[in-house]
C-alpha cells in the first residue's frame, strides 16, 4: 500500500501539541516517538486503573480509579526532585560540619574500598587435586586454578592467607594455587615471605603472560594501587596500605 | 479528590461566610501569637455553625473538612484543652483526625519552613497569617504527592487554599486591567520600574487561579494578559500556557518553588511611594496583599532607574537579586604560588636564553607569580580550606608550566590567536562534553551513548599500566621507571571508557592528569583512572542527571550540578559529598571552581548565577541578568571577574568583588556552550551554537571598569554600548557548533565540536 497521503489523526494531534509547546524544530521520527510514548502510557494508566476498580470491586473504571493509577505512576516513574525547604534544610546541616583535613602522602586518594568499583570482579575456581609440590609447572596452564580461595573483595590488604596472597594487589593476581604460588607481589612487601617456593616458580608464570593477560581488567585495576605504590617508593615511604582506611 | 469538588462547587457560596473565618481561621496558623486562641475558640465553632445551619447538605461536608482543619492545627500547636472543647461542641470523633495526623504534620512543618524563609519584614499580621497559610498550602502540596497513593478523605491544604483565596477569581481581570491603566498613566520615569510588577503579578495571580481550580477563568486572563509580558518571559509563559490544572503544578518543582519563593523587585523609593499610595487608597485592595504577599520590594533610595537599566539586570526567574545578597566578602585573590626553585633541570635552558629565566633564589618573574611579598588582601589565606599538599610530581608539572609560560605568546587586539579546531567526525551528533587537560596533551569527550573517549593530542599514545605480574620484573631503581611500568603492547591513540547507562554530560581532567571525571544522566559521577583506563568510583547522590561537572584546579575536590536543582562539592576519596549548595530554583547546568578553589560558581535554568562559598556552603554572591538558562561560566585568570553565556546569545561579565554586572557582548546568534579567558586575562573567547567562535577584549572590557564611582548602593549599572568595539574576531567553522574552548599554555587557542553537516 503506498504511503497515505495525509497523516494519521493521531500524528496530527501530535504535530499540534509541538507547536502549542513552541518547539518547532524537530525530527520527524519525534513524532513517532511521542506517539509510541502517549499510547505506553496511556495503557499503562488504564490497566493500572481497571485493576484498582477491580479491588474496589466496581463494574466500571471511573473517573478516581483513573486519577489514583496516574497518581501512583507519578510516584513511580515520573518523580521530581525534592522540594526546596527540604534541600535547605539538608543542605544546612551538611554544610554545618567543617571540611576534613587531608591526609598528606596518601596515596591515590579514594574512598574505602567498599565504595569502590575497584574489587575483583570474578572469582577462581580451586582446583581440588593437589598437585604435588616441586612447581607442578606442567600445571601453569590450568591457570584457572588459582589458589584464590581468598575473597575475591580486597584485593588491597594483604590477606595473610595462606598462599600466595600477600599484598593489596596479590589475591586474584596470584594465579597458581597454594603449592606453587608464583605470583610474587611486586612492590614493596615482597619483603614478606608468605609466598611460599617463590622463585623457582616466577619463570613459570612467564611461560604464560597470555593467560596472565587475560585477566587484565582486574588486574589493572589494582594497578592504581601499584603505580601509586611505586611512586612511593620513590618518595621512600613505607607501606601504604592505608588508603581504604578511611 | 471527592474534597477537591466539595471545595469547587461551594466556592461560591461560602465565600462570604468563608472571608470571616478566613481571618479567624488563619489565626491558628500564627505560632508566635498565642493570645489569638481564646478568640479562635470562641469565633470559629460560631462562625462555622453558623455557616453550617445555612447550608445543604453539600455544605455539610465542607463544614466537616473545616472542622478537622482547625482540630489539626489546635493540635499542632498543642492547644489540647481548646481541642477538647471543640471536638465536644462539634461532636466530633477522635478517629478521624488521626489518619490526616502525618499529613498535617507535614504540611506544619513545610509551612513553618516556608513561613520562616518568606515572610517580608513589614507584613502586617493579617497579611502574614495569610502567607503563611498560603505556603503552608503549598509545602503540603508539594509533601502530598511525596506521601504515596492519593487520600480520598479531606485535605487539609484543600480546604486551607479556600481559606487563601483572594477573592472573587472573576475579579482578578478587573484588578489587573486597573493596575495596568494605572501604571500607564504615571510618569514616565517611574512607569518602566512599575512595569516591573506586572510579570509576576500576573503569574501569581494565574497561578492563584489555577491552584484554585477556576481553570476557565485562568485560561480568560492568560489569554487576555499573557501578550503584555515582556519578550523575555517568553518561554515561561508558554510553559504557564499549559499548566490549567491544579494536578499540572504538582509535579513542576520550579513552579512551585516559585509560588513559594519570593520575586524580588528593586523600585526606587518614590515609585513605591506610588504604587502604595494608589493600592491603598483603593476599596478593593486584593492586589496590595497578593503584593505583599508574593512579591519582596527592595527600595533604594534614589533616581529611578531606566528602562534598558532594568531590563538588563532582569529576567531571572525570581526577580533580581536583593541588595544584602551580594554584600557579602568574597575573597576572590589568588593564592600564592609555592616557590619552587627551579633547579638543575632548567641547565638545559639557561644555556640558550640568559636573561628572563627565574634565578634559583627569586621567585617567578611574570604576572602570574606573587610578585608581593605580603599577603593580598583580597586572597583567602592558604588554609582557609584544606588542600593536597603538593607531591614530586606535582612540582615537576609546575616547572615545565613555568617553562612553557615564558613561550607564551602575549595577545592583544593586534596579536590575535590561532584558532586549531578539533571536529569531531561521525559522532551523529552524540557529543555531549568535551574537556581537555591543562598541558593540552589529552582530549576527552563524553558522549550520547553513556562512553567516555580519551584521545591523545600529540604523538605520544595513551598506554595502560603493566599488569602485575609484568611490573615485578621491571627495575624499580631505574631513573625512567615511569616509562617502564606502561605496557607498550596497550599503545593506542584512543581510549574508550565503558561504564555510565546514560549520555555523559559533563567531563573533566584532573590537573595531574591521572584522573578523569564525567557526570552523565544515569545520575551518577564517575572516577577514571587515566594509568589504567578503568572505572575507580561511581559517586551516587544525586538521583537525577547530573549536567555537569569539575575538578579543583588544585585536584582533589570537585564540584557537580544537576537536575535536582543542587550542586555538591566532593573530595575524591570520600563517597559523600562534603558540601551542598541549595537555592537554585531551577537545574544547575554549569558550575566552575574559582582559580583559587574557594568558591564555585553554578549558572542554572532559572536564569541566575550563584557563587558559593567552599568554607561553609552559603551563597555568597547572586548575579541575574541572563534571559535564558546559562550553559558558560569562566573566570578570569586573576580572579575578579567572571564570565557568563547564556541561550540568549550573550556574554555578561561581572565582578565579583562589587557583585556587580559591568559588561555585555552582544555578538552570538544563538545558545553559548563555551567560554574561556586567555592565559592571562587578555582576551575572552567565546564559541556557541551558531557555529563561530568570537574573540573579545577582556582586557579594555575591565578597564573602563576601574572608574569608582559606584552607585553600588543602589546598582545602576549603566552599560556602554560597545560590543562592538570589543569583538576582535568572529571565526566560521563548517557547520561544527563549537563545545570547548581551551588555550594551551602558549596561548594558541583550542576548539573542540562535532560536525554536524
Amino acid at each position: 500500500m503506498s504511503a497515505p497521503k495525509s497523516l494519521p489523526k493521531d500524528a496530527q494531534v501530535m504535530i499540534q501539541i509541538l507547536k502549542d509547546m513552541g518547539i518547532t524544530e524537530y525530527e520527524p521520527r519525534v513524532i513517532n516517538q511521542m506517539l509510541e510514548f502517549t499510547y505506553r502510557y496511556v495503557t499503562t494508566i488504564i490497566e493500572d486503573a481497571k485493576i484498582y476498580a477491580a479491588h474496589a470491586k466496581k463494574s466500571n473504571v471511573d473517573a478516581d480509579d483513573i486519577k489514583l493509577a496516574i497518581q501512583c505512576r507519578m510516584d513511580q516513574s515520573f518523580t521530581s526532585p525534592p522540594p526546596r525547604d527540604f534541600l535547605l534544610e539538608v543542605a544546612r546541616q551538611k554544610n554545618q560540619t567543617p571540611l576534613p583535613l587531608i591526609k598528606p602522602y596518601s596515596g591515590p586518594r579514594l574512598p574505602p574500598d567498599r565504595y569502590c568499583l575497584t574489587a575483583p570482579n570474578y572469582r577462581l575456581k580451586s582446583i581440588q587435586k593437589k598437585v604435588s609440590a616441586a612447581a607442578g609447572r606442567i600445571s601453569v596452564p590450568r591457570l584457572s586454578v588459582g589458589g584464590v580461595s581468598s575473597r575475591p573483595t580486597t584485593p588491597t590488604l594483604g590477606t595473610p592467607s595462606v598462599q600466595s596472597v600477600s599484598t593489596k594487589v596479590g589475591t586474584p593476581v596470584s594465579l597458581t594455587g597454594q603449592r606453587f604460588t608464583v605470583q610474587i607481589p611486586p612492590s614493596q612487601t615482597a619483603a614478606s615471605k608468605t609466598t611460599t617456593p617463590s622463585t623457582p616458580a616466577v619463570p613459570n608464570v612467564l611461560i604464560n603472560p597470555s593467560l596472565i593477560g587475560s585477566k587484565n581488567i582486574l588486574i589493572t585495576t589494582n594497578m592504581v594501587s601499584q603505580s601509586a605504590a611505586s611512586d612511593s617508593l620513590k618518595r621512600k615511604h613505607e607501606d601504604d596500605d592505608d588508603y581504604d582506611a578511611l | 479528590m471527592a474534597a477537591v469538588q466539595g471545595g469547587l462547587i461551594d466556592t461560591e457560596e461560602e465565600k462570604d461566610i468563608k472571608t470571616e473565618p478566613a481571618n479567624d481561621g488563619c489565626g491558628n496558623n500564627n505560632n508566635n501569637n498565642t493570645a489569638n486562641d481564646g478568640r479562635l475558640l470562641n469565633a470559629s465553632p460560631g462562625s462555622i455553625s453558623s455557616g453550617g445551619s445555612n447550608k445543604p447538605a453539600t455544605g455539610a461536608l465542607e463544614d466537616q473538612q473545616t472542622l478537622l482543619a482547625v482540630l489539626q492545627f489546635l493540635k499542632k500547636n498543642n492547644l489540647s484543652e481548646s481541642v477538647e472543647i471543640l471536638r465536644r461542641e462539634a461532636g466530633l470523633s477522635e478517629d478521624t483526625e488521626d489518619s490526616k495526623g502525618l499529613d498535617s504534620s507535614g504540611a506544619g512543618s513545610g509551612g513553618a519552613a516556608g513561613n520562616v524563609d518568606s515572610e517580608s519584614g513589614d507584613a502586617n499580621s493579617l497579611l502574614s497569617r495569610v502567607s503563611v497559610s498560603s505556603s503552608a498550602v503549598s509545602a503540603s502540596a508539594v509533601q502530598a504527592p511525596s506521601k504515596g497513593a492519593g487520600e480520598d478523605q479531606p485535605d487539609v491544604n484543600v480546604v486551607l487554599s479556600a481559606y487563601s483565596q483572594q477573592g472573587d477569581p472573576a475579579l482578578y481581570d478587573v484588578y489587573y486591567s486597573s493596575l495596568k491603566k494605572f501604571i500607564e498613566s504615571v510618569l514616565d520615569c517611574h512607569r518602566a520600574e512599575l512595569s516591573q510588577v506586572f510579570y509576576p503579578l500576573f503569574v501569581h495571580m494565574y497561578l492563584e487561579l489555577v491552584y484554585n481550580n477556576h481553570e476557565n477563568e485562568a485560561k480568560a486572563f492568560f489569554e487576555k494578559f499573557s501578550g503584555d509580558q515582556e519578550c523575555y518571559y517568553e518561554d515561561d509563559l508558554r510553559v504557564l500556557s499549559g499548566m490549567t490544572k491544579k494536578e499540572h503544578m504538582r509535579g513542576n518543582e520550579t513552579l512551585l518553588d516559585f509560588r513559594t519563593s519570593k520575586f524580588v523587585l528593586r523600585i526606587s523609593r518614590d515609585s513605591y511611594q506610588l504604587l502604595k499610595r494608589h493600592l491603598q487608597e483603593r476599596q478593593n485592595n486584593q492586589i496590595w496583599n497578593i503584593i505583599q504577599e508574593h512579591l519582596y520590594i527592595d527600595i533604594f533610595d534614589g533616581m529611578p532607574r531606566s528602562k534598558s537599566q532594568i531590563d538588563a539586570m532582569s529576567g531571572s526567574l525570581a526577580g533580581e537579586a536583593k541588595r544584602e545578597a551580594n554584600k557579602a566578602k568574597v575573597f576572590y585573590g589568588l593564592l600564592k604560588e609555592p616557590e619552587i626553585e627551579v633547579p638543575l633541570d632548567d641547565e638545559d635552558e639557561e644555556a640558550e636564553n640568559e636573561e628572563g629565566k627565574p634565578k634559583k633564589k627569586k621567585p617567578k618573574k611574570d604576572s602570574m607569580g606573587s610578585k608581593s611579598k605580603k599577603q593580598d588582601p583580597n586572597a583567602p589565606s592558604q588554609n582557609r580550606i584544606p588542600l593536597p599538599e603538593l607531591k614530586d610530581s606535582d612540582k615537576l608539572d609546575k616547572i615545565m608550566y613555568m617553562k612553557e609560560a615564558t613561550k607564551r605568546i602575549r595577545l592583544g587586539p593586534d596579536t590575535l590567536p590561532s584558532i586549531c579546531f578539533y571536529s569531531f567526525l561521525n559522532a551523529y551528533q552524540g557529543l555531549t562534553a568535551v574537556d581537555v587537560t591543562d598541558d593540552s596533551s589529552l582530549i576527552a569527550g563524553g558522549f550520547a551513548d553513556s562512553t567516555v573517549r580519551v584521545w591523545s593530542v600529540t604523538p605520544k599514545k595513551l598506554r595502560k599500566v603493566k599488569s602485575a605480574a609484568d611490573l615485578s620484573l621491571i627495575d624499580k631503581e631505574s631513573d625512567d621507571v615511569l616509562e617502564r611500568i606502561m605496557d607498550e603492547k596497550t599503545a593506542s591513540e584512543s581510549k574508550i571508557l565503558y561504564g555510565h547507562s546514560g549520555p555523559v554530560y559533563g567531563i573533566s581532567f584532573s590537573p595531574d592528569r591521572n584522573y578523569l571525571l564525567s557526570s552523565s544522566e544515569d545520575g551518577t559521577v564517575r572516577l577514571w583512572s587515566l594509568q589504567t583506563f578503568t572505572c575507580l568510583v561511581g559517586y551516587k547522590g544525586h538521583n537525577y542527571p547530573v549536567w555537569d561537572t569539575q575538578f579543583s584546579p588544585y585536584g582533589y575536590y570537585f564540584v557537580s550540578g544537576g537536575h535536582d536543582r543542587v550542586a555538591r562539592l566532593w573530595a575524591t576519596d570520600h563517597y559523600q559529598p562534603l558540601r551542598m549548595f541549595s537555592g537554585h530554583l531551577a537545574d544547575i547546568t554549569c558550575t566552575r571552581f574559582h582559580p583559587n578553589s574557594n568558591y564555585v560558581a553554578t549558572g542554572s535554568s532559572d536564569r541566575t548565577i550563584r557563587l558559593w562559598d567552599v568554607l561553609n556552603g552559603n551563597c555568597v554572591r547572586i548575579f541575574t541578568g541572563h534571559k535564558g538558562p546559562i550553559h558558560a561560566l569562566a573566570f578570569s585568570p586573576n580572579g575578579k571577574f567572571l564570565a557568563s553565556g547564556a541561550t540568549d546569545g550573550r556574554v555578561l561579565l561581572w565582578d565579583i568583588g562589587h557583585g556587580l554586572m559591568i559588561g555585555e557582548l552582544k555578538g552570538h546568534t544563538d545558545t553559548i556552550y563555551s567560554l574561556k579567558f586567555s592565559r592571562d586575562g587578555e582576551i575572552l573567547a567565546s564559541g556557541s551554537m551558531d557555529n563561530t567562535v568570537r574573540l573579545w577584549d577582556a582586557m579594555k572590557a575591565f578597564d573602563d571598569l576601574e572608574t569608582d564611582d559606584f552607585t553600588a548602593a543602589t546598582g545602576h549599572i549603566h552599560l556602554p554600548e560597545n560590543s562592538q568595539e570589543l569583538l576582535l574576531g568572529t571565526y566560521m567553522s563548517k557547520s561544527t557548533p563549537v563545545v570547548h574552548l581551551h588555550f594551551t599554555r602558549r596561548n594558541l587557542l583550542l576548539a573542540a565540536g562535532a560536525y554536524n553537516p
